[in-house]
């Protein structure tokens, strides 16, 4: 069971076995096709389990239910950290944010289980920070328009010669925005992963009788939460940065009205969710 | 607030992202099957680099159906319940708020009651007590008027009585004269006369009373 938990393959070699591995060599092994999506598939049978259970204690006017309990402790988290970093507006969020969340969470829980999980893989982790730096850029274009969201690449407004910094500034900035993709794939990658090659190496320590790199569980159980809060933090920082003008403006518009309908400023927005 | 979180997508945007992420998830999975990026992917694997653009686009479609399911499913009813909640408990605070302020009100009724009360029973005792010595003054005067007509009749009455005796008394003595005469002289004299005579006599020797 030991051999299971700690260096057994389980379900990401069965699962593999119905796939390909395109570089199961020098350790950089990449679960396959079929093996991520059997990850991915527990992953959310594990969401949708737990939110079916929380979901029949939300009759009650306190939350008796565990789960239901929990869900709401992590609902305040998000509303906090979304309001906190991107400002009231950021209630509108919450919903992708949990998603992102309870995603990024739950793949890494497995990771401490099993020999690998959907966040220890590239092609998961590049799919989530596409999703989040795309809604940046989508909410960017919302709040400022197309032409006002990619100034904003091009540094503040300069005059006379030195307009050139802005020509120099622009490429470098959406190099750098693309990069927030690269950045969140593989600190969440080089996090998790990481944390299995560090357990497959002090494994190799106490072979056969002592599990070593057990003891870099609770270790493992703090990137869990921080990795989820990284990522959700800076998707959070990221959102905040492409819209506080609006916010601002909305601020600025309710001064000349003599603030007479604050929420009025505030355009309900679809989130993406 | 409420209403930034709450408000659903529309149900054909809803089905149009899954359709998409059904898509994008098939998409991945025939790409993938193909080996359609495997001119990148090898590449990048000998470096070190172990990425799979099937499972990217894959799990891109998984995370555009996840959004709209997990936020209709659970997330919107939770913060429905939530929201729910905190508003039960801010109108549960303003009403207790505006009951406070009523119990204020209703106090300061009561006490300005009670100020009022107090005041008007001060005042009714007040012309009470005033009455009260009016009528002690009134009946201080009846009483002392009484008194003095009370003494002012009976020394009326004392005077007449004593006018009375002293008459009385004229007429014995002035008979005990005469008969004490009578006797002496031994003859009867004019009883008129002698009578008129012993009462100018009486009348002028009297002593006038203080």
């Amino acid at each position: 069971m030991l051999d299971l938990i700690f260096r057994g393959s389980f379900i990401a070699s069965g699962a593999a076995a119905g796939g390909e591995s395109h570089a199961a060599d020098a350790g950089h092994h990449a679960v396959s096709y079929t093996g991520v999506m059997v990850y991915v598939g527990f992953v959310i049978a594990i969401l949708i389990v737990c939110m079916v259970l929380a979901k029949k204690g939300l009759n009650n006017r306190f939350f008796k239910n565990k789960i239901t309990a929990s869900f709401e402790q992590l609902y305040y988290f998000i509303e906090n950290l979304a309001v906190g970093i991107i400002g009231p507006h950021g209630r509108k969020y919450i919903p992708m944010l949990m998603v992102f969340w309870l995603m990024i969470f739950v793949s890494n829980l497995v990771s401490l289980f099993f020999d690998t999980a959907p966040t220890a893989d590239l092609g998961f982790n590049l799919a989530m920070a596409l999703m989040a730096i795309g809604y940046v850029q989508w909410e960017g274009i919302r709040a400022n328009g197309v032409i006002g969201h990619f100034s904003h690449f091009a540094g503040p407004k300069l005059t006379g010669a030195l307009i050139g910094i802005n020509f120099l500034i622009f490429p470098i900035e959406i190099i750098s925005e693309a990069m927030k993709n690269l950045s969140l794939t593989l600190r969440l990658y080089g996090n998790i992963h990481g944390g299995h090659q560090a357990v497959t190496a002090m494994n190799k320590l106490g072979e056969p009788w002592v599990p070593v790199g057990a003891f870099l569980l609770p270790v493992k159980l703090l990137t869990c939460v921080v990795q989820a809060l990284i990522f959700c933090l800076l998707l959070c920082v990221y959102i905040g940065l492409v819209t506080h003008h609006e916010h601002e403006e909305g601020h600025a518009h309710d001064d000349d009205h003599g603030h007479e309908d604050h929420s009025a400023t505030l355009e309900p927005e679809a989130s993406p969710a | 607030m409420a209403n930034d979180i709450e408000k659903k997508p529309s149900s054909s945007t809803t089905a149009f992202k899954i359709i998409i992420g059904i898509t994008l998830m098939l998409a991945g999975g025939y790409l993938n099957s193909q080996h359609t990026f495997k001119s990148i992917e090898e590449p990048l694997a000998a470096q070190g680099i172990p990425l799979t653009f099937g499972n990217t686009i894959s799990v891109i479609g998984v995370f555009l159906i996840l959004f709209p399911v997990l936020n209709s499913f659970f997330f919107a009813p939770l913060m429905t319940a939530i929201n729910e909640r905190n508003r039960e408990l801010e109108n549960t605070f303003s009403e207790a708020e505006s009951l406070r302020k009523e119990m204020g009100d209703m106090k300061s009724a009561y006490e300005k009651r009670i100020s009022d009360t107090e005041a008007e029973a001060r005042e009714k005792i007040q012309a009470q007590l005033k009455e009260a010595q009016d009528l002690r003054t009134q009946l201080m005067a009846d009483a002392a008027t009484a008194k003095e007509h009370m003494i002012a009749q009976a020394q009326e009455e004392i005077s007449r009585e004593k006018d009375k005796i002293m008459n009385e008394l004229r007429v014995e003595v002035v008979n005990l004269a005469l008969g004490a005469t009578e006797k002496l002289i031994g003859e009867n004299v004019n009883n008129e006369t002698n009578k008129r005579l012993v009462q100018e006599f009486i009348e002028k020797a009297e002593v006038p009373s203080k």
